[in-house]
């Protein structure tokens, strides 16, 4: 009797403790703090209502492949929201710290929103930027974070490669020379990319930014009478994706809350709110809903025209990589 | 400063003609020359505003890059958010320069491709024991310094790993670790040096993360550490981990850095987590067996201890090994929620004579432990990380352990007949009880307090020994 009353003390001791409030760290990309601000505290009362805890989550932003490289030197996320699925391949296959099926783990391909690159011009749009063949204009200033350390860049330049690709007949000679002189004329890198879009819009620096378009509707909302944006034909399709860091996440106890976050990210709330914030939903009735923030363009996937991320890195951003041979600073 | 000079004759190039026009009122054609040329002169001064705001943003990037590496060199915990908000790029090394962190795995140095690091990690356990009951024998209450071991460990050339771990704990100096591994290729690696051979599972736990301060009886019968080969790795997505190798050959629970003979023994290991790659409640399960095998003749004779750490079992004179070894080690987990078991059994056989007498001897021990963490984190292999470090005034209490083991170990009965060892010294089992609680303050220091308590079989003159009651104390920080 003594035993089963000490064994009932135990347990209705581990269930006060384990009812107790809970921490998640998100490690995400630069532009995402407003959207993870409203998805947090979106999240943070539903899971009141679901389970009566308490989930407080930190946001750390960067450039998402210094991010990641955080991750691996110790950073510790419960759930990683990356720009880019390499950088969390980076965090499988070199720290082991999730399965490398992690794609597997939640709908399109653990991608709950997609993206694009588009351009924000200054008011008027002064030097008529208009489609990519723009940019490579003698004295245009075109800024765009280092895709050594931002995924938004790695993007921008695939997309701007891609173009170019497709405009010359897959010519990768002359999708070089493109690029080439695109980078010509960027004036500097940040290593993020809210840092590129204080350079263009705060410092005043360069012709046109090549921005993550919820960024540059960012950009938009608060600088509304000095820039604009510019869609161009075709650019390419972003697909930022997301995964709970599974070793750090059962180190935590966190696994089902970050678990629960994470598709969350799918709810029909979840989704009205990426939309809200000007990220493309996978939800075809948010995306109804929201239309007017999504202009129509071409867009082609990092699969179809580069053979997926790991070929991508390999040959363009690794070090002695293409943009290393193509990249020379100063306008 | 050259583009400001610049930009200032610029602006008083452009308002001079300005002037001049007021003055003189020009004719049509000079008006429109005027004009172009005030509108190639705000062209220039454009564009030398422009080189004026990128160099002043360059040098602001570069700050910041340079604060951001510095404040990664200056910082203790990366992990920890500042006001929910981490700063971006923390720890991060920027092109081919090195970073220089502190965290909760220790000091880092790290190159900037991160081919190369060094890792300073350090183990520290002050131990309090006080024994009770005529059984305690040999050994007086007291503090002792059971592990004193700083750690270097690391990467050179991205494929190579080396760990070196001395340890200066209990007033004397020994080399546990020491050893490279080669990991090259996805599913395989090579390990070389002084390590744990693949055998017992509870041994090659870290003893910072064991539920008690002192291991179980079927460690007594397999090796601490031995120099050799391993090949190792883990299959079909971390299912199926395995090691095979070729080692020196140490008596039990002991280590060496030198052979004692020309024979070897061979070990091998297979652990097989076959649910674990998805979260479910079976995940946590983990089933295994350690194997070695190889001749012991001319080995040293080992002895065996107690959750105290006094000898219980040791043999008579003029014993030696001879013939063969062959050491089993059954293992198992499961972990599920807060609360983990692990099984262990222990089976040796091994050759020994005296005189003329050569004899196979066997030994069993086995072990059955629980635990379970009162305050809700995930029990593991691993030690938990509290989900609220130790900091009273803001609610942090730490993780809360408890946990109970029982093991027994036992020699075949002729080992007495034979005269390997005498009835009236040497029980013929011992069984042990033992019941801990543990408190992680937070993921590096963690307060351990375990009853013990050994009852034996025959080792007395006319009976049984009489059993052992200890109680230990431990705090330990570790980080490595």
């Amino acid at each position: 009797m003594k035993h089963t009353a000490l064994l009932a003390s135990i347990l209705a001791g581990s269930a006060l403790f384990a009812a107790g409030p809970v921490k998640l760290l998100n490690v995400s990309y630069d532009p995402t703090r407003e959207l993870y601000e409203h998805i947090n505290a979106a999240f943070a009362k539903q899971w009141k209502a679901k389970t009566g805890q308490d989930v407080t989550i930190a946001q750390s932003h960067g450039g998402s492949g210094a991010q990641a490289r955080s991750v691996l030197d110790g950073l510790q996320a419960d759930v990683v929201t990356l720009a880019l699925a390499y950088d969390i391949d980076v965090l499988a296959e070199k720290g082991k710290l999730l399965l490398a099926n992690w794609q597997s783990k939640l709908p399109n391909g653990s991608t709950p929103y997609t993206s694009t690159i588009v351009f924000l011009v200054r008011k008027g749009n002064p030097k008529k930027i208009k489609d990519w063949d723009d940019l490579v204009r003698p004295g245009i200033g075109v800024i765009t974070p280092n895709p050594k350390s931002s995924g938004g860049a790695r993007w921008a330049y695939l997309a701007a490669w891609g173009y170019a690709l497709k405009k010359n007949n897959n010519d990768e000679n002359k999708a070089k020379e493109y690029v080439t002189r695109l980078y010509k004329n960027v004036p500097v890198l940040d290593s993020g990319a809210r840092g590129s879009t204080t350079t263009f819009a705060q410092r005043g620096i360069g012709d046109v930014l090549l921005s993550w378009e919820n960024e540059a509707h960012l950009a938009l909302n608060e600088l509304g009478d000095k820039v604009e944006i510019v869609t161009p034909s075709i650019s390419i399709l972003a697909e930022p994706p997301v995964a709970v860091v599974e070793k750090v996440a059962a180190k935590h106890g966190t696994t089902e809350v970050a678990k629960a976050y994470l598709e969350f990210l799918y709810s029909d709330e979840g989704q009205e709110i990426e939309a809200k914030d000007y990220y493309r939903p996978r939800s075809a009735a948010a995306a109804a809903k929201y239309a007017d923030h999504f202009p129509k363009l071409t867009l082609f996937t990092i699969d179809e025209v580069f053979g997926g991320w790991t070929k991508a890195q390999a040959k363009h951003f690794s070090d002695g990589g293409m943009f290393d041979k193509i990249y020379t600073p100063g306008l | 400063m050259g583009y400001r000079k610049s930009l200032l004759q610029l602006t008083l190039l452009l308002a001079l003609p300005q002037a001049g026009i007021w003055a003189q009122q020009p004719q049509t054609d000079d008006r429109e020359a005027i004009e172009q040329e005030m509108v190639e002169l705000r062209k220039r001064i454009d564009e030398l505003d422009q080189r004026l705001r990128i160099a002043d943003r360059n040098r602001e990037i570069q700050a910041e890059a340079d604060a951001a590496r510095a404040k990664a060199a200056g910082s203790v915990n990366p992990a920890l958010p500042v006001n929910g908000l981490l700063p971006a790029g923390n720890l991060v090394a920027q092109g081919s320069e090195a970073v220089v962190a502190a965290d909760t795995t220790g000091f880092t140095i790290k190159s900037g491709d991160g081919n190369f690091l060094l890792k300073i990690g350090a183990d520290l356990q002050v131990d309090t024991r006080s024994y009770s009951g005529a059984g305690s024998g040999s050994f007086a209450d007291g503090m002792l310094l059971r592990r004193v071991r700083p750690t270097f460990s690391g990467t050179v050339y991205k494929y190579v790993d080396y760990f070196f771990r001395p340890d200066f704990g209990q007033g004397s100096t020994i080399i546990y670790d020491a050893y490279m591994q080669l990991n090259y290729f996805r599913h395989i690696n090579l390990r070389v040096g002084k390590f744990k051979p693949p055998v017992g599972l509870e041994r090659l736990q870290s003893d910072d993360d064991t539920s008690f301060v002192e291991r179980g009886l079927p460690t007594l019968l397999v090796p601490s550490r031995d120099i050799g080969f391993q090949i190792g790795g883990d299959l079909l997505n971390r299912r199926v981990g395995y090691q095979v190798g070729v080692f020196n050959g140490v008596v039990d629970n002991s280590l060496s850095d030198a052979a004692v003979g020309s024979h070897h023994d061979y070990a091998g290991r297979v652990f097989l987590t076959p649910f674990a790659p998805n979260e479910n409640f079976l995940s946590g399960l983990g089933v295994g067996i350690g194997a070695t095998g190889g001749s012991v003749d001319g080995l040293g004779l080992p002895s065996y201890k107690t959750f105290g750490q006094n000898t219980f079992f040791s043999f008579a004179s003029g014993v030696t090994e001879a013939g063969h070894r062959t050491r089993l080690a059954p293992q198992a987990y499961y972990y599920v929620g807060p609360f983990g078991l692990m099984v262990e059994d222990g089976l040796t056989e091994e050759g020994l004579q005296k005189g003329n007498v050569r004899r196979d001897i066997a030994f069993r021990a086995w072990e059955t432990e629980f635990s379970y963490i009162l305050t809700g984190e995930k029990k593991g292999f691993a030690s938990p990380t509290p989900r609220h470090s130790f900091d009273p005034s803001n609610h942090g209490w730490g993780a809360v352990e408890l946990a109970v083991r029982t093991g027994e170990f036992s020699a075949d009965h002729s080992i007495f007949s034979y005269g390997f060892a005498s009835p009236t010294a040497t029980p013929r089992s011992a069984r042990e009880w033992v019941g801990g609680v543990n408190w992680y303050l937070n993921r590096l220091v963690r307060i351990s307090g375990d009853y013990g308590v050994t009852g034996f079989e025959g080792g007395a003159i006319g009976g049984s020994r009489i059993a052992e009651r200890v109680l230990i104390f431990r705090f330990q920080l570790n980080f490595i």
